[in-house]
């Protein structure tokens, strides 16, 4: 080499020049400039695939649709229903008839009016197969078909008695859109579905944030909102954060208002934060679990199933993963369910001795050189297909303590790792003893959705996971669907829950909650709204500063 | 500090251009390019295809949905599951090559309308990213090769530090200390540049101390060479010399790194593009995977190799002003 010409770090510009380019695109503008008043900032933690909730069914579709749908009827948190955009309802007495009368004077944010031509143009929507819905459509596995008697009167047909079919119908999943916005292409609603609800979406990036506005001619606020007419905040931005530490920074930097998944390692530091109330709601349901698998050793054997539970230290686990965030769950029904009872959250409560009797009663008396059980020269193994992406990470380290205090008992817990599509076809061929499940819904029918016998088949996720087929639960379930006596169903539901016990086809873990955190010092009256706890931001206000 | 003799003088340069003129390497490459983006396609399409396992739970909503054997039925036909494998990859194949990438099953939109508003933000975190790393790499390696042995010692131990420096780490500390402690910028999104700075800094650290390896021990070899002797003879300040007559020398490896790096930056985008809530072709990959979302997968990985490809062919030609050894023309291109 011969030359080092003056031009040697020509490279460097080249380099420059190209980063350069690159950034002169994005501009230069400020930060996302601290929220104004007239725009709440809200940061979730999952990503949303469609918009409308009617497609697929995952929690961060109804908790944005909360927002801009309304609902045919309300529920508050006792669970008893009431009106909304329908006014009024009747039921036939074969409980197949349900004939609704639905409000003049409300109209979607694309300027359609609600009529009862909408009531139907959306329940077709939500079991029609192209809409690819899974809980929407789930839900109303029951009906059959919508008349149109006049402007504001509708007549759904079931094809069997569902006294839970008002509940349901209580969920921002089964929220009414826009008769025409659904005649759309799926692509295009999923972008941008119109409701007739306090907000209306105006643009929306997929994996980064909704944008949403103020639907000024709103007059249809269901009876749980603290006011009526439009709402007080004139824009929402939706944030897509998923990254825990980041969420919980944002807030307390001040750039964001309020964020839901509010993690626990943060919690107590958000606590005793002046700044930031922390609203917390359990949602009803089947509680998170491990559904153990009746249809295959060693799961088929009652006693071995009773000392799995008795096995599983899930207080303690709980507390020191989640920091007491959680609230604990004992029974098939978490506690803000209607018509749950109390009398079997310590069924199972940890007991070695108990378990070791048990384990020796069914068989498994001798031990391996590594302490597990073994029956037959076999040892008690217990497969544990599990998707961990799928779970906080806190979930992670409370089945693996779950697994260490299973061992104490004799039992081998294999965590299987794998991607979902993977782990769900294990689930759906009951390929499995353990799969981790939870199920949020507004009505104790979720009983029959998580332990019936009709429930063991499915052509997509089977949520029966256990497997069970009872003749005498089945039978009981269908009753407390033929009635809208609520103490019969009462009474129904009751000896539901005491056969789920009995025959210990779950542990449950503990509630699935809405844990949101605001900053209250700048905003006020976030509330969740009662059907499945999801953050309502129509009664939001700002704090006065002076 | 090396003291490597004169042979390295007759020694070709450590580079990997492609030898031949530049048209005929272009040419060479373009065919070249076709036939590693059909390879990078087919295998993942294959991988994603044979693994056990069924999207359409995945595809209506996972745990919790309990969809009609109706509905399952119609996903299977809308995005052809129900046909045999080979068929489906023909067909995904055809549509590509009219740039089709198809439907996401996730999302339920053309994959184009997904991953096109994630491209730039990539592009735009990779490429601070690789400038930063470069700055961060030459300021240390100008400072401390050659300095004696306590500084050239710190120097080697700083590099291998920061190389082994998790990217998610730097990113979460990086937002602690300036975004949330001391609010300098803002913690997460996409605002302009003052929001990209800590997500290309999280990913430039780790990346510069690798840099700074390799340029360090090239920047050592040629500050022993006869031609710096001579300079430093004419009168030559320490800092010229090190500036106009060693970096030259010194960088072309750095540079063949550099097209790994790129490359190897946009799908480890991720981590910053996670942590620091940014829109982002890595995200997108990594939710596909999870989710099965095949054609969200297939055209991530499709774009990935094609940056590959267009960075190395930029750097082949890059080696060429930089170091006209290279060009058999013996001319600056």
């Amino acid at each position: 080499m011969t030359t080092a010409s003056p031009s040697t770090p020509r490279s460097l510009a080249l380099l420059a020049a190209a980063a350069g380019l690159l950034l002169t695109t994005s501009g230069c503008g400020g930060s996302a400039a601290a929220s104004e008043d007239d725009t709440f900032v809200f940061a979730t933690g999952k990503d949303i695939s469609c918009l409308d909730p009617h497609v697929d069914g995952d929690m961060p579709q109804a908790s944005i649709a909360a927002n801009y749908l309304d609902s045919l009827v309300s529920q508050d948190s006792e669970g008893a229903i009431h009106p909304w955009l329908a006014t009024d309802w009747s039921v036939s007495d074969d409980g197949l008839t349900y004939t609704f009368t639905v409000r003049d004077d409300v109209w979607f944010t694309d300027g359609t009016k609600l009529t009862a031509e909408a009531v139907k143009a959306n329940l077709d929507h939500m079991v029609d197969p192209d809409t690819q819905s899974g809980t929407a459509g789930g839900y109303l596995k029951p009906y059959t078909s919508t008349e149109v008697v006049d402007d504001t009167t509708a007549v759904v047909t079931l094809n069997r008695p569902y006294a839970a079919f008002l509940e349901v119908l209580a969920q921002p999943f089964l929220g009414i859109e826009s008769p025409e916005a659904l005649k759309r292409p799926r692509a295009e609603n999923c972008n941008a579905p119109v409701g007739s609800g306090p907000y209306k979406i105006v643009d929306y990036v997929p994996q980064s944030k909704v944008s949403l506005v103020r639907n000024e001619d709103y007059n249809s606020a269901p009876p749980y909102a603290k006011h009526q007419g439009p709402a007080h905040i004139e824009k929402i931005e939706w944030r897509i954060v998923p990254e825990d530490s980041t969420r919980y920074g944002l807030l307390r930097a001040g750039q964001v208002d309020a964020l839901d998944l509010m993690p626990s390692v943060h919690f107590d530091e958000a606590e005793a934060d002046p700044n930031v109330e922390l609203i917390l709601q359990d949602r009803p349901g089947n509680p998170t679990n491990l559904i153990l698998n009746t249809t295959r050793a060693p799961f088929d054997d009652l006693n071995v199933r009773k000392a799995f539970l008795r096995s599983a230290y899930v207080d303690a686990g709980i507390n020191s993963v989640y920091f007491g965030t959680v609230t604990r769950a004992g029974g098939p029904l978490s506690s803000t369910t209607g018509f749950y009872s109390p009398d079997f959250e310590h069924v199972y409560d940890p007991d070695p001795d108990e378990a070791a009797r048990l384990l020796d009663e069914a068989g498994w008396t001798e031990r391996d050189d590594e302490g597990y059980r073994v029956k037959d020269g076999k040892r008690l193994t217990v497969h544990f297909p599990y998707t961990p992406d799928w779970w906080p990470t806190a979930h992670q380290a409370l089945v693996t303590q779950i697994q260490a205090t299973a061992k104490k008992a004799g039992f081998e817990v294999l965590i299987e790792n794998g991607d979902g599509a993977s782990v769900s076809e294990l689930g759906n061929n009951f390929e499995y003893d353990l799969r981790a499940d939870y199920w949020n819904t507004n009505t104790a029918d979720v009983l029959r959705i998580v332990f019936s016998s009709e429930y063991t088949e499915s052509a997509g996720f089977v949520p029966n996971g256990s497997g069970f087929r009872n003749p005498e639960l089945d039978g009981i379930l269908n009753d407390a669907l033929a009635t809208d006596d609520p103490e019969v169903r009462k009474d129904l539901y009751y000896q539901a829950q005491q056969i789920v016990s009995d025959n210990a086809l779950q542990l449950p873990l503990y509630n699935q909650a809405s844990q949101v955190a605001l900053r209250r010092d700048r905003f006020t009256s976030l509330a969740l709204e009662p059907s499945l706890s999801l953050p309502y931001l129509y009664d939001v206000t700002v704090v006065d500063s002076e | 500090m090396s003291t490597s003799s004169l042979d390295s003088l007759s020694a070709a340069p450590r580079t990997t251009a492609t030898v031949g003129s530049a048209g005929s390497v272009i040419l060479r490459r373009v065919a070249g390019s076709v036939f590693v983006l059909w390879a990078a396609v087919t295998l993942t399409f294959f991988v994603l295809r044979l693994t056990p396992g069924d999207p359409v739970t995945a595809i209506l909503g996972g745990a919790g949905s309990s969809p009609s054997p109706e509905t399952v039925a119609a996903v299977r036909a809308e995005y052809g599951l129900d046909q045999p494998v080979l068929v489906q990859y023909f067909s995904y194949l055809g549509n590509l090559v009219t740039g089709d990438f198809g439907v996401s099953y996730i999302f339920k939109v053309p994959v184009v309308e997904i991953i096109g508003p994630q491209i730039l933000p990539t592009l735009q975190l990779a490429g601070l990213a690789m400038v930063f790393a470069w700055a961060i790499a030459l300021a240390f390696t100008l400072l401390t090769v050659g300095r004696g042995r306590v500084l050239d010692g710190v120097g080697r131990a700083v590099e291998v530090f920061s190389a082994s420096l998790p990217q998610f780490w730097v990113g979460i500390m990086l937002a602690v200390v300036f975004a949330v402690i001391l609010g300098w910028f803002p913690v997460a999104g996409n605002d302009g540049f003052k929001s990209l700075v800590l997500p290309a800094l999280s990913l430039a650290i780790p990346l510069a101390g690798f840099i700074a390896q390799v340029t360090r021990s090239s920047f050592d070899d040629a500050l022993a060479q006869p031609f710096v002797l001579s300079a430093r003879a004419r009168g030559l300040s320490d800092t010229a010399v090190r500036i106009t007559h060693a970096l030259r020398h010194a960088i072309l490896p750095g540079l063949t790194l550099s097209a790994w790096a790129v490359g190897s930056l946009v799908s480890s985008a991720v981590v910053a593009e996670i942590i620091f809530a940014r829109p982002g072709l890595g995200r997108s990959l990594v939710d596909a995977i999870v989710n099965r979302d095949l054609p969200i997968t297939l055209a991530v990985v499709f774009i990935t190799a094609a940056v590959y490809i267009l960075v190395n062919l930029a750097v082949d030609l890059l080696y060429r002003v930089v170091d006209p050894r290279t060009n058999p023309k013996g001319s600056a291109a």
